[in-house]
C-alpha cells in the first residue's frame, strides 16, 4: 500500500507540475554540459594547440561545477517548496489519520527519490544528446572539420552529474520536509494567507525609490566610467551600491503601484483586483523580486557581453600568411631557413617564401641620447589642425610616443601586399609610408590620417628630410597576431639598410601552395605541415596556432558567459514562476469568491494573465533597463582598447542578444500562464462546503 | 403576481445507486417578490445544497429552477456569469471579502465584473453605504474591520447591482449576537423599505424569526412551513413557534412520527 501511494504521488507530482519537473531536467543538463566540456570537439582541438590555456580553463571546471551546484540548489529549493506547499492539506490529513511523522518523512523521501531517478533517467540521455549536438554545432561553426568527430560522452561527467543532482535535491528535501513534518496538524490543514505586514507611510517608500535609483545611478556611472575597475575596493563599493539600490527600489515600488491604482481605476474587469494582487506581491516579496531581477540582469549582461566579446575575438582579419619562420641558433638568415626547408624537401610546399625585415634606427644615433630619430611634430600639428573628434584625440595620444619608430623594408612589405592581392607601394629615397597595426587603427582613424598624408607631409627621419606619403598600411607583417606594431615607417631598402646598420630582425613568411590547400582543407594542410615542420627543428608560427588562440578566447568567453547566462535566467524565471503559482493557490478563496460574484473562466484567466505579465514584467523590465548600463560597464572593464571604437556595434549585438533572451522569458511566461489556466479551471468546479 | 423564483421537483443526488445520498429529493416552492423567506433544517438536511443549486454553484440532478421566467439550467458562459453576479446577490457565512481590497473596492468588485461603470452605481453606492453604516470602513481593509462591519460590506457588495434576489447562506453564522441582530435588522429594513427579496438559509431560530415565511427541510424534502402573521404576530411569538418546529426537527419527529 505504502509503495503504491509513493508511486501514485510521484507520478501525480510530475504530471501536475511540469514546470518544476522541467527545471529538474534543466539542472541535470546544465551539470552534465559543464562537466563534459573537456570532451567537446572544439576543446579537444584546442588542447592540441593551446594546451596550457585550455588546461587552465578546464582546471576551473570544478569551480564552475560548484557554483552551478550552489545556484541550482536554490532553483530546486524553490521549486520543491512550491511542490510541497500545495500538498500541505494532504500531509495534514495523513497525520490526522495517524501516520507517524517519521513515516511521513519516509514517504516524502521515497517520492522525492523516485522523482529524482525518473528525472535522471530522462535528463541524462537528453544531456548527453545535447552535449553531442553542441559539440557538433560548435565544431561546424568554427570550421574544424579536421578533427573527426568523436562521441563526447564522458563517464565521469555522467557520474558527477547524478551525484551532484542527488546531493542538492537531498539537501533541499531535508530542509523542506523537516519544516513540513515539524508543523502542527492544524496549521497544515488550513491554508495560511500571507501575514499582514505593517505598512509605513507612503513618503518613506517614495524616498526609498528615489534613494534606490540614485544608488543605482551611482553604481552604473562608477562602472561605466571605469572607476569601478581600477581597484578591488572600488568594485566592491560599486557592487554594494548596485545591490542596495535594487533592493531599495523594489522595496519602495509599492508606492508607484499604489499611485497607478489610483490613477488608472479603469473599468476593465478586475483591474482593481489585479492591481491589488500585484501590489500585495510587491509588498510581501520585494526581496525575492529584487534578487530575481538581479539574476535576470546578470544573465542578460553575461549573454549580451559574452556574445559581443566572442564576436570580437572571432572577427579575424583577412588571412594572408600561413607561416612565419624565426631565426634560431642554427639558422641565422632567411637563406639558412630556406636551406633547411629544402633539405627536408618542404620548400616545394610553399608558393612563396619572403622576408620581412624590421629594425630600429641606429645610424648616427646615440641611443642613450634623448634626441628623437624621427620628427613626429609635423604629423601631430596636422592632427591638431583637423576637426576635433574622439579618434583624433586617441591618435594624438598614441602618436606622441612615436618618435623612435620601427622601420620596415619596402621590398618585403611589397611582397606581402602582392600576396594579399593589394597594390604595392612605390617610394622615393626621401619618402616613407606609415604602418599602424590593424588593432590600433580603426577605419575612422585611418581615414583621418590618410587625409593628412595626402598633403605629402614633410618631416625628418634621421636628420634627413622625409616625406610621408601614400595611405596608412595595416597588413599584418607576420602570422602571429600577438606581434603588433603600433607605429612604424616603411622605407626603401637602401634607406632601411643604412638606417638600421644591418642590425634588424628577419621574419620569413610562407604561403602554402594552392594545390596543397585546395586538395585538402587549409586547416588540415597546415596541421599536416606542422607535423612535418616539427621534425626540422625550425622555429615557426602557423596560422593554425593563431586561430587556436582566437578560438580559445571565443570558447572561453562564449561558453562560460552563455552557460552562466542560461543558468541565471532559468533560476530567476523558475523562482518567479513558482512564487506566482504559489501565491495564486494561496488566493484560492479569493478566486472562488470571484466565481460566485459572476466572474467567468475567461475573465479569471485574463486577470491571471495580467498579473503574470506584471509579475514577470517588473523584475524583467528593471533588469533589461539596467542591462543596457551593465553591458556597457562590462565592455569598459573587459574589452581591450583596440575594439572600443566598435562600441556602438557591439552594444547593438548585445541588444539583439538581450532581445533573444527576452524571447526565452516570454516562453516561460506562456508556460506559467498555461499552468495558471489549468488551476483556474479547477476552481470553476465548485467545492462542496457543508 | 408572478413569483420571482420557482423551484419545481428539485433533485440533487450524490454518488452512485448503491450508496446514493439524496441531498434534495424533489423540492417544490416559490418565492414572491418582496418576500423574506427562511430555509431551516439541521446539518445535512440539504439546505445549503438548495442554495448552491439556486446560485448555480451546483448542478441539480433533476427538476427545474426558474428565475423571473427563465430556466437557469439553460444558462451558459456569459449569461451564466451575469446571472451569478447581477440577478442573484450572494451573502456568505464567512463574508468572503477579498482581504487585499478595501471595503469600497470590495463593494465595487461586481461592477467591474459586469461592465457597469462606477458612475452608474454612484447613487446606489451612497444609499447602501449610508443605510448599512459603513462609511468609516470604506477605505479600510477587511483585516481592519469588525465581523459586523465585514458582513455589512459584504451585504453592500451583494446588493450593489440590484439583484432580483439575495441568497444569504447563514449570514449570522460568524457573528456575535449583537452584530447578528444589527445585520438582521438591516436585512429586514431592506426587505420592508426597499422591497428586496431575500432567501436566507439558517439554523439560528433567532435570525429566522426576522423572516416572513420559513420552510423547514429534512432529508432533502420540505417538512414544514411557517408563516408569520404580519402585523399581528410579534417577532417573539414567531420565534417561539419556530422553536417548537425545530424541536421536532432535531430528532423529535423521528420519535414522535
Amino acid at each position: 500500500m505504502f509503495s503504491k501511494l509513493i508511486s501514485r504521488n510521484s507520478r501525480r507530482n510530475r504530471k501536475e507540475n511540469g514546470l518544476f519537473f522541467s527545471s529538474l531536467l534543466i539542472s541535470i543538463i546544465a551539470f552534465y554540459i559543464i562537466l563534459a566540456l573537456s570532451h567537446q570537439d572544439v576543446v579537444v582541438f584546442l588542447t592540441k594547440l593551446e594546451s596550457d590555456a585550455v588546461n587552465r580553463l578546464l582546471s576551473m571546471i570544478p569551480v564552475f561545477y560548484g557554483m552551478a551546484l550552489f545556484i541550482l540548489f536554490f532553483l530546486i529549493y524553490f521549486a520543491s517548496k512550491y511542490q510541497l506547499e500545495r500538498r500541505r492539506h494532504e500531509f495534514g490529513v495523513y497525520l490526522m489519520m495517524g501516520m507517524r511523522r517519521t513515516r511521513l518523512f519516509a514517504l516524502l523521501l521515497a517520492e522525492d527519490l523516485r522523482n529524482s531517478v525518473v528525472s535522471l533517467a530522462i535528463g541524462l540521455p537528453a544531456a548527453v544528446l545535447l552535449s553531442e549536438l553542441i559539440s557538433l554545432i560548435t565544431a561546424r561553426l568554427v570550421g574544424i572539420g579536421i578533427v573527426s568527430h568523436r562521441i563526447s560522452f564522458s563517464f565521469s561527467a555522467f557520474v558527477w552529474t547524478a551525484a551532484g543532482f542527488l546531493l542538492i535535491k537531498f539537501i533541499a528535501f531535508l530542509i523542506l520536509s523537516g519544516k513540513i513534518c515539524r508543523q502542527e496538524i492544524g496549521s497544515l490543514l488550513v491554508e495560511l494567507p500571507d501575514g499582514s505586514k505593517k505598512q509605513l507611510s507612503a513618503w518613506i517608500y517614495a524616498l526609498a525609490i528615489v534613494a534606490g535609483m540614485s544608488l543605482l545611478a551611482a553604481a552604473y556611472s562608477m562602472s561605466i566610467s571605469g572607476k569601478a575597475w581600477s581597484r578591488y575596493e572600488q568594485m566592491g563599493i560599486t557592487i554594494l551600491l548596485g545591490l542596495a539600490g535594487t533592493l531599495l527600489f523594489f522595496w519602495g515600488l509599492r508606492v508607484l503601484i499604489g499611485l497607478a491604482l489610483k490613477a488608472g481605476r479603469g473599468n476593465r474587469p478586475l483591474s482593481v483586483f489585479n492591481f491589488r494582487q500585484i501590489q500585495e506581491t510587491v509588498m510581501y516579496r520585494s526581496g525575492s523580486l529584487a534578487v530575481c531581477s538581479l539574476l535576470i540582469l546578470a544573465s542578460l549582461c553575461c549573454f549580451g557581453a559574452g556574445v559581443a566579446i566572442t564576436r570580437f575575438y572571432g572577427d579575424s582579419e583577412p588571412h594572408v600568411l600561413d607561416y612565419t619562420f624565426h631565426r634560431t641558433q642554427n639558422e641565422h638568415t632567411a637563406e639558412d631557413i630556406k636551406k633547411a626547408l629544402t633539405a627536408h624537401q618542404l620548400d616545394t610546399c610553399f608558393d612563396e617564401l619572403f622576408e620581412i625585415r624590421v629594425g630600429l634606427i641606429r645610424n648616427g644615433i646615440d641611443r642613450t641620447d634623448r634626441t628623437a630619430p624621427f620628427q613626429i611634430a609635423p604629423l601631430m600639428d596636422a592632427l591638431r589642425m583637423s576637426p576635433p573628434s574622439n579618434d583624433r584625440d586617441v591618435l594624438m595620444h598614441n602618436l606622441s610616443y612615436a618618435d623612435d619608430p620601427y622601420l620596415i623594408s619596402l621590398s618585403g612589405y611589397n611582397q606581402l601586399l602582392r600576396a594579399a592581392g593589394l597594390p604595392t607601394l612605390t617610394l622615393e629615397s626621401n619618402e616613407a609610408a606609415i604602418y599602424i597595426d590593424h588593432d590600433f587603427c580603426s577605419a575612422e582613424k585611418c581615414r583621418l590620417l590618410n587625409s593628412i598624408l595626402e598633403t605629402k607631409l614633410e618631416t625628418r627621419l634621421n636628420e634627413n628630410i622625409c616625406y610621408l606619403v601614400g595611405s596608412v598600411q595595416t597588413t599584418n607583417l607576420v602570422t602571429d597576431r600577438s606581434i603588433t606594431l603600433s607605429f612604424a615607417l616603411i622605407v626603401p631598402d637602401e634607406v632601411f639598410e643604412s638606417a638600421t646598420l644591418g642590425n634588424y630582425s628577419v621574419y620569413l613568411n610562407g604561403i602554402l601552395t594552392k594545390e596543397l590547400t585546395e586538395h585538402e582543407s587549409l586547416m588540415s594542410a597546415i596541421s599536416d605541415m606542422n607535423d612535418k615542420l616539427d621534425n626540422t627543428g625550425l622555429s615557426y608560427e602557423s596560422y593554425l596556432k593563431n586561430m587556436g588562440r582566437q578560438l580559445f578566447y571565443m570558447v572561453a568567453a562564449g561558453y562560460i558567459t552563455i552557460y552562466l547566462a542560461i543558468i541565471f535566467l532559468i533560476i530567476a524565471n523558475t523562482v518567479i514562476g513558482t512564487q506566482f503559482l504559489m501565491g495564486q493557490q494561496k488566493s484560492d478563496r479569493r478566486y472562488r469568491t470571484l466565481v460566485r460574484l459572476g466572474a467567468t473562466y475567461e475573465t479569471l484567466c485574463r486577470s491571471a494573465k495580467t498579473q503574470i505579465h506584471w509579475y514577470f514584467g517588473i523584475p524583467a523590465a528593471v533588469a533589461v533597463f539596467s542591462s543596457i548600463f551593465g553591458v556597457r560597464a562590462l565592455f569598459t572593464g573587459i574589452l581591450p582598447s583596440s575594439v572600443k571604437s566598435n562600441l556602438l556595434e557591439m552594444m547593438l549585438i548585445s541588444a539583439t542578444m538581450i532581445f533573444a533572451l527576452c524571447v526565452i522569458e516570454w516562453i516561460y511566461i506562456i508556460a506559467v500562464k498555461r499552468t495558471s489556466d489549468r488551476y483556474l479551471l479547477k476552481l470553476m468546479i465548485p467545492k462542496r462546503e457543508e | 403576481m408572478e413569483p420571482i423564483l420557482m423551484i419545481e421537483s428539485l433533485k440533487k443526488y450524490y454518488g452512485k445507486s448503491a450508496n446514493q445520498t439524496k441531498a434534495l429529493n424533489g423540492i417544490t416552492f416559490q418565492v414572491m417578490p418582496g418576500e423574506f423567506l427562511g430555509i431551516m433544517g439541521s446539518s445535512g438536511s440539504g439546505k445549503s445544497t438548495l442554495l448552491n443549486c439556486i446560485a448555480t454553484v451546483t448542478a441539480p440532478t433533476g427538476g427545474s429552477i426558474t428565475m423571473k421566467g427563465r430556466q437557469i439550467h439553460s444558462l451558459k458562459g456569459a449569461a451564466l456569469a451575469d446571472y451569478r453576479g447581477k440577478e442573484v446577490g450572494y451573502l456568505f457565512q464567512n463574508f468572503e471579502l477579498l482581504d487585499n481590497l478595501t471595503g469600497q473596492e470590495n463593494i465595487l468588485l461586481p461592477l467591474s465584473l459586469h461592465h457597469v461603470t462606477e458612475k452608474e452605481s454612484k447613487v446606489r453606492l451612497e444609499q447602501l453605504v449610508s443605510y448599512l453604516e459603513i462609511k468609516d470602513v470604506l477605505n479600510k481593509f477587511p483585516s481592519q474591520m469588525s465581523g459586523g462591519q465585514k458582513q455589512r460590506v459584504a451585504a453592500a457588495r451583494a446588493l450593489i447591482l440590484h439583484p432580483h434576489i439575495i441568497l444569504a447562506d447563514e449570514p449570522t453564522g460568524a457573528l456575535d449576537s449583537k452584530n447578528a441582530k444589527a445585520l438582521m435588522e438591516k436585512l429586514t429594513g431592506l426587505n420592508v423599505d426597499a422591497n428586496a427579496t431575500i432567501l436566507m438559509v439558517t439554523h439560528d431560530p433567532n435570525a429566522a424569526s426576522y423572516c416572513k415565511r420559513i420552510l423547514f427541510i429534512q432529508d432533502g424534502a420540505i417538512f414544514h412551513e411557517l408563516r408569520r402573521n404580519i402585523p399581528d404576530e410579534s417577532k417573539q411569538a414567531f420565534y417561539e413557534r419556530i422553536l417548537k418546529v425545530t424541536a421536532q426537527l432535531g430528532g423529535g419527529s423521528a420519535h414522535v412520527l
